[in-house]
């Protein structure tokens, strides 16, 4: 994992400093809400519907035990003893006052953590692969550039005052975990046919009022060339990009309305002018030096199978089901990648307990090599646990309400704040998420169902990538009364695709029924081994219509 | 009399040049619209002496459609021989266009004249103006010459190198 220099440290520290004098500048009156706005989103502060809510990055989801055990105590000293994981690998907290918010800066400072450009229109915390460095067959550890990409765009004083916020995710893996193309800038590591690294850059995707899959922009950026490509798109936009409408400033509106040719031509010619000037091109010295922070753990040298875990297995069926829905491969023999389901029957998706935060943290230390990781999907994950602790850390997961078995399936949901925190909700999200997870509770049921991602957002923002669920599940409003519409075929990963409108929306009492009705066309209609997707994908729309509003 | 006070290169500097409406007649060193610099190329170089134009970030009268994206920096390229100063306006401070304006214009086109910020132009935003090579600032009437060397001393370093000195983390480190 990268670690900071005296340089980092330092920059981290003096921007805690300018937060706590703009933090007294407004509290005396002397900058008004206006002014503070944009200073105080630079910093993660938002305003929301009963308080200011903070958040912090974990830059491309990747965490150190103490930075876990942070997160634990802040959630217990400046909150109410939980934190919620949250769409892009960040953590909110949604209690802490204004003025103990430098403090809790300094405090999370002490373990190389902030909350810098996690909100505002700027270039965002950089999301990545939960897998990487733990998956088989990755090209190149995806944190390797996320890093390079976080200090560059960290306090870019060109890009600080874009149109609209600006996110980009980055993937090592043929198989999309991070939902590149989704994102302002999507990037997939790729090797040329020389044998070079280099990245496959997408411009362009995003969520929100109008969503949109991102366009290859270019097939190969070499790597020391990558930042002045960013540049140049940046720049590209930040000229170009609408700024009259906020629904109409992302960067995936300028591609719409410019059209992805001269988009292309606009960037290739502005990317040659700064690749020219060779001021971006990264020295390999200090590739090197971040590539070295990414190299892979002291694994120890075991064999591929355990006799210990496979009778554990045979002996308690809850593990071996949580071994089949939430444990995956690892490259290393005898190692295996445990995810730890944040969705438990009718909990809050995403939230964690300071407990919760500090058992998870004990359990990296000793048996995944120090390292946690957070998924888009708001799930956690230990990247590197041997085989032979499989059992020792289930048995410490199911203790402390960890250890659902549900990785995947119907009850593993992502959902928005919604209505009861967020002031632009139109709808709740989360007692749906709840009463959906009730409704098929039962695990035998979710494992016949197989694949299934429902996603729910409390409004056409789509914080809760409504557009890319398998299900999704918008929340509108009707003269004052909420209602749900239903999206199917929707997908966030290397197969990206915008879900379709199914008709008119359900009302808070029909919606879950709506949802069962899906699901069982569904398993009428699969043949053997058919994940919903697929399913949708070839028996099209029709089908559920008529299964829904005959 | 401006309402706003100069700081040129971190010195309080007295005005020596004034805004000049589309319509009235041109002083010692008027600083100019795009539109009426392009119209009146010609003659403004016959004239010779100081001339200085202001780049507008947006586009009031929208006669760029729907995308009133403002004056493009561009556009000044054929003028820069005859300009000793460019103004970059702000009309409200999330508008972040005079940012890269800035850039090009330094970077891109070489323009070593007085490059000023102007309107909306706050605390916040005084260090990263100057990181792209805005080296002129028109503060509000209250603001002391002190306050603004604090803003621009708030941050150490820079992770990247922009239109400053600073060659930026990534490039430094292990120099």
């Amino acid at each position: 994992m990268y670690r900071y220099d005296e340089f980092d440290h330092k920059l981290v520290a003096d921007r805690v400093d300018q937060f706590r004098g703009q933090v007294e500048r407004r509290v005396s009156g002397a900058l008004t809400e206006d002014q503070f706005k944009p200073l105080r989103l630079m910093n993660g502060v938002y305003l929301q519907l009963h308080a200011y809510m903070l958040r912090v990055a974990i830059p491309y989801g990747t965490l150190r035990s103490e930075q876990m055990r942070m997160l634990a105590h802040i959630a217990r000293k400046y909150d109410r003893g939980y934190g919620h994981f949250t769409t892009r690998q960040n953590i909110q907290y949604n209690w802490p006052a204004l003025d103990q918010i430098p403090d809790l800066l300094d405090e999370l400072a002490s373990v190389e953590m902030h909350a810098i450009q996690t909100s505002g229109n700027c270039i965002r915390n950089v999301t990545s692969d939960q897998y990487a460095g733990a998956i088989n067959d990755e090209i190149e550890d995806p944190r390797i550039i996320s890093e390079i990409i976080r200090q560059w765009s960290t306090f870019h004083p060109e890009f600080t005052y874009l149109p609209r916020k600006f996110k980009i995710a980055v993937t090592g893996h043929v198989n999309d975990r991070a939902a590149i193309k989704l994102h302002d800038i999507g990037i997939v590591v790729k090797q040329n046919d020389a044998g070079e690294v280099g990245y496959e850059v997408h411009v362009g995707g995003g969520q929100g009022r109008t969503p949109f899959v991102a366009k290859k922009m270019n097939a190969f950026v070499p790597k020391a060339k990558l930042l002045a490509y960013l540049e140049a798109v940046m720049r590209v936009y930040n000229m170009l990009g609408r700024r009259d409408n906020s629904y109409k400033a992302r960067i995936k509106i300028l591609v719409h309305e410019t059209g992805e040719d001269e988009m292309r031509r606009l960037v290739e010619a502005e990317f040659a002018k700064i690749d020219a000037s060779q001021m971006l091109t990264v020295p390999q010295e200090e590739i090197d030096r971040i590539s070295a922070y990414f190299a892979p753990p002291a694994f120890e040298t075991l064999p591929a199978d355990s006799d210990g875990f496979t009778k554990a297995q045979t002996a308690d069926a809850d593990f071996a089901r949580f071994v089949r829905a939430n444990v995956v491969a690892h490259k290393q023999a005898g190692y295996a990648i445990v995810n730890i389901s944040l969705k438990p029957i009718g909990g809050v998706p995403g939230d964690a307990t300071d407990a919760q935060m500090d058992v998870i943290a004990d359990l990296a230390e000793h048996y995944s090599l120090d390292e946690v990781r957070v998924t888009h999907e708001q799930n956690l994950v230990l990247p590197h646990v041997q085989l032979d602790d499989l059992k020792t850390v289930y048995d410490v997961l199911a203790a402390n309400q960890l250890a659902t078995a549900n990785l995947g399936l119907i009850s593993d949901q992502i959902a928005c704040p919604g209505l009861d925190y967020c002031n632009l909700a139109n709808a709740r999200s989360i007692p749906l998420a709840q009463e959906i997870s009730e409704r098929f509770a039962d695990l035998d049921r979710q494992y016949d169902i197989g694949e299934l991602k429902i996603k729910i957002s409390g409004c056409i923002n789509a914080c809760g990538h409504h557009h890319v669920g398998h299900i999704g599940i918008l929340g509108v409003d009707k003269k004052g009364t909420e209602f749900y519409q239903i999206s199917l075929g929707g997908a966030a990963d290397e197969n990206a695709a915008i879900g379709q409108i199914t008709g008119r929306a359900f009302t808070e009492e029909d919606i879950v029924d709506a949802i069962e009705t899906v699901v069982t066309t569904y398993t009428d209609l699969r043949t053997d081994g058919e994940r919903f997707i697929d399913t949708y994908n070839r028996v099209g729309m029709e089908p559920f219509k008529e299964r829904l509003y005959d | 009399m401006t309402d706003y006070h100069l700081v040129i290169d971190g010195a309080t500097t007295p005005e020596t040049w004034s805004y000049i409406d589309d319509d009235a007649p041109l002083n010692d060193a008027p600083i100019i619209s795009l539109g009426r610099l392009k119209d009146q190329a010609d003659a403004l170089r016959a004239r010779g002496g100081k001339l200085g134009v202001v780049l507008q970030a947006d586009d009031p009268d929208k006669t760029r459609g729907k995308t009133s994206m403002g004056e493009d920096v561009h556009e000044l390229a054929p003028y820069l021989d005859m300009l000793s100063l460019v103004s970059i306006a702000f009309p409200i401070y999330r508008n972040g266009r005079g940012y890269s304006a800035a850039r090009v214009l330094r970077q891109e086109l070489n323009f070593t004249g007085e490059l000023r910020a102007s309107g909306d132009v706050l605390y916040d935003q005084w260090a990263m103006m100057n990181r792209c090579g805005i080296n002129a600032f028109e503060l509000a009437g209250d603001v002391s010459l002190e306050t603004f060397k604090t803003a621009l001393g708030e941050l150490s370093g820079a992770y990247q190198p922009a239109a400053d000195q600073q060659r930026g983390a990534l490039w430094a480190r292990g120099k």
